[in-house]
């Protein structure tokens, strides 16, 4: 049965779990079969990872922080998240987002309204501590309590009964790595609260003071990024060998030889994509070489460290870690006297280097960058492409990739792409800014370890089946193929997921694939369908 | 006891204006953060080389900005049943304001020997607004499951002071000057005029009045309205202006790169400046992973 769950609650007994998941609790999902949801729905940790690792929080463990031994050891990292935290309150250390925080902490009302735009929270439930709301004022009460003057006294006043311990702080640690940063919640803030940029400093601040991250994001992912190349562990060695076999696959699929250009110099646009789509959707990066071909566009791949990578992990948990990528990917672009940089498909890549980064970078490192998405609406909606929307007679839908959409504003360009190049387009409801994240945002896809998968597909996932389900409703028999356009490697990651998972794809005959391989699936110069409904 | 009055009126304006000012330097010197935003529309990152077309311009900006404030749009949108009581009081609020330079500019320009039935009723009808919003959103906050969660004891204490204060403005105007505004402009115009009989004797239903307007001037620049300029100061001025080679932000961007890091993580470089730990991984020995 769900608990009531209060701020203070997560400094009191370490022992026991804040919540529990279970099925009944849980949103449900409109599968015709009327199948029920598995029973508990997260799998317990083994009881050594319970030993090993903090798990109090929801049962659910993916920052695997170890119980400190000793109780020096204990009070050693209490005072360390309270430096972290004084750093982050601080105008001098934490710049990049010093204004925005405060604002946050000091102007919500809490009038709970940014709770119900939030996916996670309503599909789990409505769990108390998956509110936006909950993250945020456990910080802001630590934050008057411990480090605001008179915070003490006032904490009496005020029934702020919060204790900053270590079960409160590897809580806190965990429950930074419950949202996705979709920050919808923060649209529909009326003061200018930001609870997704909570979510962010929180993982900041336990990264950048702390060291404390998960492994899929550092280790084996900006520090990859940054010494082999790829944050998917690609060199660039192994980067060429396969533009080599992307050359020959474009061959073998449309029975032309097509070369990918790769590190020209004075090219007016360095494509960089996520190099996920090199190891598990070659078909994407193959079908913006076809496109491009097509309709003569001047663009060139890097082979240099950097320059074949459009990920930023750093994005959701390190300002570090983020500048160093943008700069190195920066430096490629300047080495290569690019006129531009063009993000391929995927959303935070669009985000961090597009946006953010643009703080970051100055003088000769300040190349423009943009989206993929307004050249490829050239394209195809000013007749540059030879295209026939027949070929592509199937139910599609949209998904809308938070970090290009909510956080871009790019809403249109696919909108207008998809229905010349689709008879059967449908829209998810809700979408475009109002959108819900996949559930694999933030980092959250590429998270395979311990319990993590089942929290990612019951939970932060749960809603995004949903859509998908309802957008699908009038013809969701097996017989007819459906295709969720998702031009976000991310958010593919997340969908191929969640159709093994929920058994989408045996069952319903829905598939995902990119933006890209359906304009090419329309190209009337390729003879052979380009979709392989694998 | 006038003298007492005198005091902690004038104290609190003095405070109220300085606590402002103060505020405001504060909020306005905050340093340019990196770019954060979100949009409710199409952007100009869905053109081709948008670098080259004009971004939101600061009057669309400030549009935006002001349907939120007198409309409170994202309530009206997402919360609607608070956004009755929520709308009731701010409307009255702003009504209640105006009506207060409104009595101040009365005595200044004219002779103050009519009656005002549009200034009364204006008064009265703003007290009233102001009163049943902030009960609305007393009784609200009591009740709703959602609106109590988190909210703080002191807020309680803070509407209830509201509403008496409320009752006593629509008493001393209603009952001390009988409903008649010609009292009210003369009362105001010999608080202008420095009449320091009057101030030191001042009526009691006008000095509580005052004393309990006092503590919302001391409370006005510590409360929510300064988070509000903090957050459309920056919005106007920062939000989706891009970086230009040779710009104003670039500058500041220089700058901001050139102070030094202090995080303690092993990956960063605690004591170099932010270009330099910027440009990649610490070096290492071999084979230590970092």
């Amino acid at each position: 049965m769900k608990k009531e769950i209060q701020p203070g609650d997560i400094s009191k007994n370490p022992e026991e779990q804040l919540i529990d998941i279970s099925a009944e609790d849980l949103i449900p999902l409109p599968f015709p079969d009327g199948r029920e949801d598995e029973q508990p729905p997260i799998k317990p940790l083994t009881e050594d990872q319970k030993a090993a690792y903090e798990n109090s929080l929801d049962g659910v463990s993916v920052v695997a922080i170890p119980r400190p031994a000793t109780k020096e050891e204990e009070e050693r990292l209490v005072e360390s998240f309270l430096n972290g935290l004084r750093k982050l309150l601080s105008k001098e250390n934490n710049w990049t987002f010093w204004q925005q925080l405060m604002l946050t902490l000091d102007s919500c009302v809490k009038c709970q309204t940014c709770n119900e735009a939030c996916p996670i929270y309503v599909s789990s439930g409505n769990q108390d501590i998956y509110r936006p709301t909950f993250r945020a004022e456990v910080l802001r009460r630590i934050k008057k309590k411990y480090i605001d003057k008179g915070g003490k006294f006032l904490a009496k006043l005020n029934g702020n009964d919060i204790e900053l311990n270590w079960t409160t702080i590897a809580r806190l640690a965990e429950l930074a790595y419950r949202c996705t940063i979709c920050r919808r919640c923060a649209t529909w803030c009326p003061l200018g609260s930001d609870n997704g940029l909570v979510t962010h400093e929180l993982r900041k601040l336990f990264s950048q003071e702390m060291g404390i991250s998960t492994k899929e994001l550092h280790e084996s992912g900006s520090v990859q990024q940054l010494k082999v190349g790829g944050s998917t562990g690609v060199s660039p060695k192994a980067f060429m060998s396969m533009v080599e076999f992307m050359e020959d696959e474009i061959e073998e699929k449309t029975g032309k030889r097509v070369k990918v250009p790769v590190d020209k110099e004075g090219a007016d646009i360095l494509l960089i994509h996520n190099s996920g789509e090199f190891m598990s959707w070659l078909e994407n990066p193959e079908a913006f070489s076809i496109i491009f071909d097509a309709a003569g566009v001047d663009y060139t791949l890097s082979s240099e460290l950097g320059g074949y990578e459009g990920t930023n992990y750093g994005l959701f948990y390190d300002d570090v870690q983020f500048s160093r990528i943008v700069v190195q990917q920066a430096k490629v672009a300047k080495k290569l006297k690019v006129k531009k940089i063009m993000l391929g498909e995927c959303g935070h890549a669009h985000k961090a280097l597009t946006v953010i980064a643009d703080r970051v970078l100055t003088g000769d490192l300040n190349i423009p960058r943009e989206s993929f998405l307004p050249l490829l609406e050239d394209l195809v909606c000013n007749g540059k492409l030879k295209l026939d929307a027949s070929r592509n007679d199937f139910p599609v839908t949209l998904q809308d990739p938070c970090n290009i959409v909510r956080l871009m504003g790019i809403i249109e360009p696919q909108r207008r792409i998809v229905r010349k190049i689709c008879t059967q387009f449908r829209e998810m409801e809700p979408h475009g800014v109002d959108n819900y994240c996949c559930g694999g945002g933030s980092g959250f896809a590429i998270h395979q370890s311990m319990n993590f998968p089942d929290w990612r597909m019951n939970v932060s996932g749960r809603m995004k089946v949903k859509q998908i389900m309802e957008a699908f409703q009038d013809c969701i028999t097996p017989e007819i193929k459906k295709y969720v356009c998702t031009p976000c490697s991310n958010c593919k990651g997340q969908m191929r997921d969640l159709f093994s998972y929920y058994e989408m794809t045996d069952k319903y005959s829905i598939f995902y694939g990119g933006l890209v391989e359906l304009v090419v699936n329309a190209m009337v110069d390729i003879k052979e369908p380009y979709l392989a409904w694998e | 006891m006038g003298g007492v009055v005198l005091a902690i009126f004038y104290g609190s304006i003095v405070f109220c204006i300085i606590a402002l000012i103060v505020r405001m330097v504060k909020y306005a010197r905050a340093p340019l953060h990196l770019r954060w935003e979100f949009y409710r529309s199409s952007s100009t990152y869905e053109l081709i080389d948008w670098w080259t077309k004009p971004h939101t311009s600061f009057w669309d900006k400030l549009k935006s900005v002001a349907l939120d404030i007198f409309l409170l749009r994202d309530y009206f949108r997402r919360n609607r049943g608070f956004w009755y009581w929520l709308y009731t009081f701010h409307i009255g609020l702003y009504l209640l304001v105006v009506w207060h330079v409104f009595i101040f500019i009365v005595p200044v320009v004219t002779n103050v020997d009519s009656n005002s039935t549009v200034g009364l009723v204006w008064g009265h009808v703003a007290t009233f607004l102001v009163f049943v919003g902030a009960a609305g959103i007393l009784i609200k906050r009591l009740t709703d499951k959602e609106l109590k969660a988190y909210y703080s004891r002191l807020h309680y204490f803070k509407w209830l002071f509201i509403l008496v204060t409320l009752a006593g403005g629509f008493y001393a105007v209603q009952v001390y000057f009988g409903g008649n505004m010609v009292g009210v402009f003369s009362y105001v115009r010999a608080q202008l005029a420095f009449e320091l009989e009057h101030k030191l004797n001042p009526p009691v239903v006008t000095a509580l009045h005052v004393l309990f307007v006092s503590p919302w001037l001391i409370y006005l620049p510590l409360g929510h309205v300064m988070q509000l300029f903090f957050r459309y100061y920056h919005e106007l001025r920062w939000d989706h202006v891009p970086n230009t080679r040779g710009s104003n932000i670039e500058r500041k961007v220089q700058k901001l790169l050139n102070q030094t890091v202090t995080w303690s993580a092993p990956h960063i470089q605690s004591g170099k400046k932010w270009g330099e730990v910027a440009q990649g991984l610490p070096e290492t020995p071999a084979g230590e992973d970092k």
